[in-house]
């Protein structure tokens, strides 16, 4: 059931609680907790407007908090306790690290891998990767946030595609136009477009084309343009030897296709037009990503994408299981192919996989420190991806930051409105001294109404916050020291956010209700009365 | 004049004491010239001073509501620096605009030191072609990570240099005008010291007292990307806090002369030697220099393998930046909405919980003859006040407190560790202030109006 729902029902409940037992219940006693409740009702207009504060005090805190849980989650479920990822000395992250395929071949065959039961020789349970990350323009062309509405062909002006009704279709430009001018300009690449935006972007200008040879002219109303925000975006490429073993390393599977064989390649076409694209297997969420450019939920087996240069490019074999990991927004693909391709022949990583967490420890230290062909970094994959917390801990701090900053807001505004509930009641809070409840019982009855109005507040911020459970978000995850890693990640909203968002409330409560309910303490029921 | 002063180059001034002393100042003497201003209009000094005795009738309730406001205009405060720093930085500029040559596909971009000479220049080939001042206009950078403890690395004894020509550090690179003179000064006789010496290196602030280091001393740094490389270095100048109070910067001599020398003990290149240039900057005058210097180098077979590319800097900032849109978008329009939404509501509790208590007194005033929209003149005027004066609190507070004290706001996003909150925020604190206890106290206020005076009456008797 959705957090919301829980957080809507429990606060229901807790409101039928405070109705019925509370005022029979407790030291303060069943008068003075009706009285208190009465009063908050009384004065609902005010009621109301703390709620909504605490509400969206306590929202915001649960929402910032499911954020960073939610990078939590990502990070604790990218590694196999059992697992140790071996990177070159002094290397921060994948990114940056280089193993020479002799120096550490024989890595994998130390006695504290596991053997791969399925596999008639025993070979050794290793994964051998590169890892590189690919700057790859967007299909489509955006421009200062806004869309053509149309698609170039790779590196040039000409268009492959114009969108039905799109702003360039209103110009009169279709599929096979190449875009010559722009306001009177000639134009050399898309990166002038987007330049020349820079100076115009409202309003009408002439665009020239060129079409079969003949120089057409139209105009292109860019307030016509569609929003959009991004020109380009960083793809994770995984380069893999032997993809059966590095799914089984990291304990994933493919829930779509199949494995890339073993040439990598695949032929697509027919006859003179055959030719052969890179095969590649998705993470699901960048299947989903790139399944956007072309109108799709995701991609599927058999279709193709770019990588790099559009001289070879890339089709899907499968799609495997990654959500919850960062190799959700991974491809992975042949490693003498995409190494080569993207200028780095060597390898990155080795994962080798240990019995356990214990023995994972063993063969990382032995590594580490015994390994004499070539200077190694093994840390087990938990030590690996704890330290790619940086980031969250930063977040973390920032957020702790904002809620006590925010959270003193909330307890200014709530002692406002304690305040002024204990002097317009002076003359009850001498009544009920006279009738035999003491200092302390009455500052108690006020604490009360500060907390049951911070505890209201904060079930109804909780789960204000709560619709944020489930929501996807771009982050990046890094050890803080250079490179990191892009990853989709969930908004998780569970048990230990939630109640860390009524501490944030009952927090606020004690602190805003504590000082007015001491002063109300010090009234004199026989002054209080004249 | 000073509002002259009070545009956006007053930035390095607001790195003194005194100038943002000054600065408030003048917001408070705009207010009471507002103020003052108000007194031609018949009455309004009558106002002035109920609105002044009203809220000094209700101490506690007055301070209460200041301080929110006050609190709250500076998680606001920093919220919109870090945004409009981030939107300035990735907005196109038309003129004198600085472009970035980097490897076309990988990340992070390593190029061959030998493509240096000709991307400095623009690789102009034909008559006609734009040709870059290599010794102006242009600047290379490597990165070299290291540390003082290769045993024991941690953060604190670890450093990040850009590598680069020093003299371009004061002409090349941004965040200077955000500097104070003083800091210039000091930088460029580093740099002259630099030139005569490849082993003096300048590190910033934070990163100083981070390693426990000063100006003066010597510090060997083992290189972590570049493996095998040790160097010895000596300290000669200490960045300023803010955008490289955690940067160190060494001159491109030192890393080459570092690699022929590696090469000549170990008989082999260094793996890096030939991937020892990751960017080159490039300032051209205006959109047509860089579109012609982008036809250059990327239809040059001089850069193949690898390709490269060129960007604007904003394109390629944006790029970067990319990894964190969500989160941007979440505090601009989760979190800052949700915060002005809170202050507008701590505004409209406090008013009308003085409205409610004084029911009676508006009553009378209506008897006396004050009419609705003198008596929202009132009511909203005390809210106004408060919101306004401290808005300029809270505004000039965080920029003191953070500019002065902390150096910057140190929330580190991308390759931005801190950021110095500019001078237009001395407008938000006021401007988030008056907003917010606008909107906050348009319905007390506007019930204050609808009392009904035979109604207040017929309670009291």
């Amino acid at each position: 059931m959705h957090p919301t729902f829980i957080m809507l029902a429990f606060t229901a409940l807790l409101l039928v609680v405070v109705a019925v037992v509370v005022p029979r219940l407790g030291w303060i006693g069943k008068l003075l907790a009706r009285y208190n409740a009465r009063n908050i009702m009384v004065r609902w207009p005010i009621t109301l407007m703390l709620l909504a504060a605490f509400t969206l005090q306590v929202g915001i805190v649960v929402v910032m908090l499911s954020f960073v849980r939610g990078l939590q989650n990502l990070t604790a479920g990218s590694s196999v306790p059992g697992n140790v990822l071996v990177l070159s000395e002094g290397s921060t992250d994948e990114l940056f690290s280089n193993l020479g395929y002799r120096d550490v071949s024989d890595v994998e065959r130390h006695p504290l891998v596991m053997r791969d039961s399925d596999d008639p020789d025993g070979k050794p349970l290793a994964s051998w990767e590169v890892y590189v990350v690919v700057n790859q323009p967007l299909p489509l062309p955006i421009i200062h946030g806004r869309r053509l509405g149309c698609r170039f062909g790779e590196e040039s002006l000409k268009l492959t595609l114009v969108e039905a009704g799109g702003p360039l279709a209103r110009a009169g430009v279709k599929p096979g136009d190449s875009l010559s001018s722009w306001a009177g300009i000639p134009l050399n690449s898309l990166e002038d477009i987007r330049l020349l935006m820079a100076g115009k972007q409202a309003g009408v200008i002439d665009i020239g084309y060129v079409r079969n040879g003949a120089q057409l002219s139209g105009s292109l109303n860019l307030d016509n343009l569609i929003n959009l925000e991004r020109s380009r975006r960083f793809l994770q490429v995984r380069g893999i030897d032997d993809p059966a073993r590095s799914l089984k390393v990291h304990n994933l599977k493919l829930v779509t296709g199949e494995l890339f064989c073993q040439a990598g390649v695949r032929a697509y076409g027919e006859g003179d037009q055959r030719r052969t694209a890179v095969e590649a297997v998705l993470g699901e969420g960048i299947a989903r990503t790139l399944g956007s450019d072309i109108n799709k939920t995701s991609l599927e087996p058999g279709d193709m994408f770019s990588l790099g240069d559009s001289a070879q490019p890339f089709i899907v074999a499968g799609v495997m299981g990654s959500s919850g990991s960062t190799f959700d927004s991974e491809i992975w693909s042949k490693h003498s192919l995409v190494g080569r391709k993207f200028g780095k022949d060597s390898y990155s990583t080795i994962v080798l996989r240990a019995a356990g967490p214990i023995e994972a420890e063993e063969l990382a230290k032995d590594l580490t420190n015994n390994f004499k062909k070539a200077a190694l970094k093994a840390q087990t994959e938990t030590e690996y991806y704890s330290s790619l917390n940086q980031t969250n801990q930063q977040f973390l701090y920032a957020i702790l930051f904002v809620a006590v900053v925010v959270g003193i807001g909330g307890v200014l505004g709530l002692m406002n409105t304690m305040f002024a509930a204990i002097s317009q009641r002076i003359k009850d809070i001498g009544v009920l001294r006279i009738l035999g409840y003491s200092g302390p019982q009455v500052m108690l009855a006020f604490l009360f109404e500060a907390l049951l109005l911070a505890v209201l507040g904060g079930l109804l911020g909780c789960a204000a916050g709560a619709i944020g459970d489930g929501c996807t978000a771009n982050s990046i995850i890094s050890s803080g020291a250079g490179g990191g890693k892009s990853v989709v990640l969930r908004m998780t909203v569970d048990t230990p956010i939630l109640l860390a968002g009524m501490a944030t409330a009952l927090t606020m409560g004690l602190l805003g209700g504590l000082l007015p309910a001491i002063n109300a303490t010090f009234i004199r029921p026989l002054e209080a009365l004249r | 004049m000073f509002w002259e002063q009070l545009d956006g180059s007053l930035l390095p001034l607001v790195r003194t004491p005194g100038a943002t002393l000054q600065v408030t100042i003048y917001e408070f003497l705009i207010a009471f010239v507002v103020l003052g201003g108000l007194a031609i209009i018949p009455q309004s000094l009558f106002y002035l001073g109920f609105i002044l005795r009203n809220l000094w009738r209700n101490k506690i309730r007055t301070a209460l509501t200041g301080f929110a406001t006050i609190v709250l205009v500076l998680v606001v405060t920093l919220v919109w620096t870090v945004l409009v720093f981030l939107a300035n930085v990735t907005s196109e500029k038309a003129n004198n605009l600085k472009a970035i040559v980097t490897e076309r596909w990988q990340i992070p971009s390593q190029m061959p030191y030998s493509y240096a000479a000709r991307l400095t220049e623009g690789a102009p080939r034909e008559p006609g072609d734009v040709r870059i001042d290599p010794a102006n206009d242009a600047m290379t950078w490597a990165f070299f990570g290291g540390t003082l403890d290769p045993q024991n690395r941690t953060r604190e004894n670890s450093l990040f240099f850009f590598v680069m020509e020093p003299d371009r550090f004061l002409t090349m690179m941004d965040g200077i005008d955000e500097m104070s003179p003083t800091d210039v000064e000091r930088i460029r006789a580093a740099i002259a010291v630099m030139e005569k010496d490849v082993t003096q290196v300048m590190v910033g602030h934070d990163k100083l007292v981070a390693m426990g280091k000063k100006v003066g001393e010597s510090m060997k740094i083992s290189g972590l990307n570049y493996q095998g490389i040790d160097m010895e270095c000596t300290i000669c100048c200490e960045l300023p806090e803010g955008r490289y109070g955690q940067a160190a910067v060494m001159p491109r001599e030192r890393l080459n002369r570092a690699l022929d020398e590696y090469e000549r003990k170990n008989r082999k290149a260094h793996p890096l030697a030939a991937k020892c240039l990751n960017l080159v900057w490039l300032r051209v005058p205006d959109t047509k220099a860089f579109q012609q210097v982008e036809r250059q180098i990327t239809t040059s077979a001089e850069f193949k393998s690898p390709a490269v590319k060129i960007e604007t800097a904003s394109s390629g900032v944006a790029g970067f930046l990319d990894a964190y849109k969500d989160m941007l978008w979440g505090l601009q329009w989760i979190l800052v909405p949700f915060i002005l939404a809170t202050m507008s509501l701590i505004i409209a509790m406090a008013i009308s919980i003085s409205v409610r208590e004084r029911r009676k007194e508006i009553a009378v005033l209506k008897v006396l003859g004050f009419r609705p929209g003198q008596i929202l003149i009132l009511v909203l005027g005390e809210a106004l006040m408060v919101g306004g004066i401290c808005g300029i609190i809270g505004s000039a507070g965080t920029i003191a407190y953070f500019n002065l004290y902390l150096g910057g706001f140190k929330f580190p996003i991308a390759f931005f560790p801190a950021f110095l909150i500019p001078n237009e925020a001395l407008w938000w604190g006021p401007a988030i202030g008056l907003g917010t206890a606008l909107i906050g106290s348009l319905t007390p206020s506007l019930s204050a109006c609808n009392i009904r005076v035979s109604e207040v009456f017929s309670r009291i008797s």
